[in-house]
């Protein structure tokens, strides 16, 4: 029984971004000011296209370790554990686009600071972004805390099924380099658990 | 009949999605349906069967994603599946069979990881199968992203001579996956010479109106249309499309009426689909596009029309009498240019000219090099400037667009060797009216050689729309006629039919206060029809004249472009003087940049460079590095600071004597092989500078060997190393070991996420940078301060 993508658009302001989420990656404290940072963020608001889609699958543990989730099998001990008690889970892509690369790559050109800020404040966007698809998702679901490829044992190879399941090349604008990293590179991938 | 003979007669219709056929027949999903080219032949011919009775003039093979990366018999799955189509078409007459090549599912440099070139190969293995097994056309479809659809027509060009059709996906904003728009689409695809442009898939027909418009506005050449069956959706298990084939055709009935001259579907439709299209088309008056005569450059994300308002050409990208942009490009410094491509873009120029000749330098390199690097960080369209056939083909082969190509001139040789290029690249060519005999001194004989260009360029198949002709100015200091006969041109010229361009400061050479003449004379030409002006976009004196001429002309409703550009420019100068009070230390701490450098030249007066160096901003330098250490202060503010003060330090080294210059504090600056990330290293890289250090920045992903190269040629005894991945730290010990072997003296500082003390030690690293601070206090141990 095969469920729906479901996929959405968020308008860039709609998001708030984490301040704690911030902070860690600007190495400051929380609430910290700076007249640049508030600069950038307003660059970065024009060029953010925040876009989601998920998908619901079922999920079999029954092989000790392995995490069987319809589309793919995958080994990953961490992920096994997340998902004790659950027989679906979510598949979850969002992504702040691809604007935001070509933002990063004019920077890193032009000012090392403004780089370094917007890339910290994009990274927290895109994490606070995916927060609230998450709390989407928590509507309607009780669920276990996400858990994306790359964390713990759960191999990067797992991408490239992820992104087919939910079409994220036609859907996000998603796509996976030889390494299989993201671009655009403000982009996350999650399996998160339904209790 | 020859399918471009028949469009030219009559509305064609293409097949439907394979899909949804392909599973109701059996096929698994995660099953690829090409393997049933050689497996299921059967069931493929009676998918294409299906589709011609139901109408379909085109069927199109299928082999969507039968490439290299996906099947290691791609050859076998590619002449089976055209074999499938022959055979279906064998009981019917006037069908056609195009070859159906889809996306690589990679993206291009610099957003991706694919090369251009590497791409224009990964098609050109499919198209030089097809093309052995004969087809009647190519389709290239589905396509996101504007660079590879560039790629795959420039590998059906060079390898086959069939028909090129292109359909790209858009969004209901109009917009391509990596920004394209309709119009920068039909600019790019009718002048690399495709034959038929249209959309496809990702959207139902009701949604890909907005878009069709656009497309019917702009093309000159055949549009298709072949939207999916609207969106999917879940029932009972199955995917089905929120669209049926009444209301598909309904709205297919209203898309051939706005003049679509090829119809057909994509994901979700089915020969009723198409059947039902047929039926409610077929007696609509069939209408081929009219020529649009659309003289337009273009970029990845949007097209320029060039028109009866004046447009600019950033002019400030050619070394000619500038020293700095000179030195810039015998050191490879892209930078630079990048800095100069961007500040332009800002001011608003439609189009960026870029010139990299020099004598002494490799023109073909460099000139591909720019065009890409200016690609990735501007979308302006650019202006390749080159006298050199090589470097204008590299530039337009790599180019990411329509651009404007200066330039063609009246010589047999010029149009010899620059015609053919546009014809196979695409690009609206300059034409200046200069001959074998050189610049005539009268109106009668420039435009004579205008239609001599014009017409040469027509044998070639190059309209007379994608030609703009520079009339020339010539300075009126060596004759006072100069300005009157080229103004005389630009309007002759315009009669011609062509739209004009100008290098408008020439008109001033050798003259004082040239901005005066160049405005007035700007002036003039625009009052005489000038369409486009290479000037300098910092000249107050033209931006002036620019303004002002679109406002009083009405080519600005309510004067807003003027009103904008007058208050914008007049508040420039006011957060100055807030900042009078600063002072160059506090500039410096505070990350003034503009404030570091405006005292930096007033203490100038007083104070030697070397002075103020010392006194002033290493002192600066050393109280935020404290607080950064105290964590009063933080990265962001850290990096501010360091960045003013490289302000600084650049305007104090242009008044150094050279003895005073200390060249030997250098640092070679890499993020080792396989590491992607640079974010680290380049925050090193700008304290370095700050504290004045001179810095050889490899870049990132860099093989030991090209690290070793660099600090031996520079003799540079301080490398610092950066790793952010723990799965390239081997590579970080590998450069070490081969630096260790070629000079011990050598000594290098390790940092990054992933290393701490003592990993650093057991890659036997000489220093450890827990981060860039104390990198900087490092360096400025190892040279003895």
């Amino acid at each position: 029984m095969s469920e729906q993508i479901v996929t959405g658009v968020i308008p860039a302001e709609k998001i708030e971004i984490n301040k704690i989420e911030l902070a860690q990656r600007l190495k400051t404290k929380v609430d910290f000011n700076l007249d640049e940072i508030d600069s950038c963020k307003e660059e970065l608001l024009k060029v953010i296209n925040y876009k989601y889609a998920f998908k619901k699958v079922a999920v079999d543990l029954s092989n000790q370790d392995y995490v069987n989730l319809e589309f793919c099998e995958v080994k990953s001990k961490n992920l096994y554990n997340n998902l004790q008690g659950c027989s679906s889970a979510i598949i979850i892509a969002v992504t702040a686009g691809i604007g935001v690369d070509r933002l990063l790559g004019r920077l890193n050109l032009l000012s090392q600071s403004k780089h370094f800020i917007t890339d910290a404040l994009s990274s927290a966007a895109v994490e606070s972004f995916c927060d609230y698809v998450n709390q989407i998702i928590n509507e309607q679901y009780k669920t276990k805390p996400r858990f994306s490829p790359g964390y713990g044992d759960l191999p990067l190879e797992i991408q490239p099924s992820i992104l087919k399941l939910l079409s994220a090349d036609k859907t996000l604008g998603i796509t996976l380099n030889k390494s299989l990293l993201m671009t655009p590179v403000k982009s996350i991938t999650a399996i998160i658990g339904v209790l | 009949m020859d399918i471009k003979k028949a469009i030219k007669q009559k509305r064609l219709y293409f097949d439907g999605g394979a899909g949804t056929l392909l599973q109701a027949m059996g096929l698994k999903g995660g099953e690829r349906a090409e393997n049933w080219n050689i497996n299921s032949p059967e069931k493929i011919i009676k998918m294409h069967k299906d589709y011609l009775l139901a109408g379909a003039d085109i069927i199109t093979t299928n082999t969507f994603g039968a490439n290299c990366e996906k099947f290691e018999n791609y050859e076998e799955i590619i002449i089976s599946g055209i074999n499938c189509a022959k055979e279906a078409v064998k009981e019917f007459e006037n069908k056609y069979i195009a070859f159906d090549l889809g996306p690589s599912g990679r993206l291009l440099k610099p957003l991706g990881d694919f090369e251009f070139e590497d791409a224009v190969e990964f098609f050109a293995k499919n198209i030089r199968v097809a093309k052995k097994c004969g087809v009647d056309l190519v389709l290239i479809e589905t396509m996101s992203d504007a660079y590879e659809t560039k790629a795959a027509v420039l590998a059906a060009k060079e390898n086959c001579d069939l028909p090129i059709f292109v359909t790209n996906v858009f969004d209901e904003q109009s917009k391509m996956m990596t920004g394209a728009s309709p119009l920068a689409m039909v600019a790019m695809l009718e002048s690399l010479g495709v034959d038929a442009i249209g959309i496809n898939c990702s959207l139902g027909p009701d949604k890909m109106i907005p878009t069709i418009k656009e497309y019917l506005k702009y093309a000159s050449v055949p549009m298709i249309v072949n939207p999916n069956a609207g969106l999917p959706e879940v029932k009972d298990g199955k995917t089905i499309f929120n669209i049926n084939a009444d209301e598909f055709s309904d709205y297919m009935r209203e898309i051939a009426k706005k003049g679509a001259c090829i119809l057909g579907g994509c994901c979700g439709t089915t020969p009723e689909y198409i059947k039902k299209t047929v039926e409610k088309t077929r007696n609509i008056e069939y209408k081929y596009p009219k020529n649009k005569n659309l003289t337009v450059v273009s970029s990845y994300t949007h097209g320029v029309l060039i028109g009866e308002k004046p447009q600019l050409i950033g002019e400030r990208i050619n070394p000619t009498g500038k020293k700095k942009l000179k030195e810039a490009l015998r050191n490879n410094d892209l930078n630079y240019i990048l800095n100069e491509g961007i500040s332009q873009a800002e001011t608003g120029v439609a189009i960026l000219d870029v010139n990299v000749g020099l004598p002494e330098i490799d023109e073909v390199k460099m000139m591909k090099y720019a065009v890409f690097a200016l690609q990735s960080v501007t979308d302006v369209p650019l202006q390749i400037d080159t006298s050199d056939p090589k470097a204008l083909e590299v530039a337009l082969r790599i180019y990411n667009g329509k651009p404007l190509v200066n330039s063609v001139n009246g010589k047999v040789e010029s149009m010899e060797a620059v015609f053919p290029l546009v014809k196979k690249y695409g690009g609206t060519v300059i034409a200046l009216t200069l001959d074998e005999n050189g610049i005539p001194d009268n109106a009668d004989d420039r435009v004579k050689i205008a239609e001599k260009i014009i017409n040469e360029a027509k044998k070639y198949g190059i309209d007379k729309k994608d030609i703009v002709v520079d009339p020339l100015a010539m300075t009126v200091s060596s004759d006072t006629t100069n300005a009157l006969i080229t103004l005389e041109s630009i309007r002759r010229i315009r009669k011609l039919g062509v739209y004009t361009s100008l290098g408008v400061s020439n008109i001033s050479f050798g003259l004082p206060n040239r901005p005066a003449i160049n405005s007035t004379f700007f002036a003039l030409a625009m009052e005489n029809g000038l369409n486009l002006a290479i000037m300098n976009p910092f000249s107050k004196e033209m931006n002036d004249a620019y303004y002002a001429f679109c406002a009083v002309k009405n080519l600005d409703s309510n004067c807003e472009q003027f009103i904008k550009y007058s208050t914008e420019n007049i508040q420039e100068t006011k957060p100055l003087s807030n900042q009078k009070e600063m002072n160059l230390r506090r500039a410096i701490v505070k990350g003034v940049k503009e404030s570091a450098v405006s005292q930096a030249q007033i203490l100038l007066e007083s104070e030697k460079p070397l002075d103020i160096i010392n006194n002033h901003i290493i002192p600066a330098l050393n109280e935020i590095g404290d607080d950064f250490e105290k964590q009063k202060a933080f990265l962001p503010q850290l990096l501010l600071s360091a960045e003013a003060a490289s302000a600084a330090f650049d305007l104090l080294k242009t008044k150094m004597n050279t003895a005073d210059n200390d060249t030997s504090r250098t640092v070679v600056l890499a993020t080792v092989k396989g590491d992607i990330h640079d974010i680290g290293k380049n925050i090193v890289k700008v304290l370095l500078e700050s504290y004045g250090f001179k810095v050889f920045d490899l870049g990132r992903d860099v093989p030991p060997e090209e690290i070793v190269k660099c600090a031996v040629e520079n003799n540079c005894k301080l490398v610092g190393l950066s790793a952010l991945m723990t799965t390239t730290v081997p590579s970080m010990e590998e450069t070490i070991k081969l630096l260790n072997k070629t000079d011990k003296s050598i000594k290098v500082i390790v940092g990054g996420a992933v290393l701490t003390e003592d990993y650093a030690k057991m890659i036997n690293a000489d220093f450890y940078g827990a981060d860039a601070m104390e990198s900087v206090r490092i360096a400025e141990q190892f040279y003895g301060k």
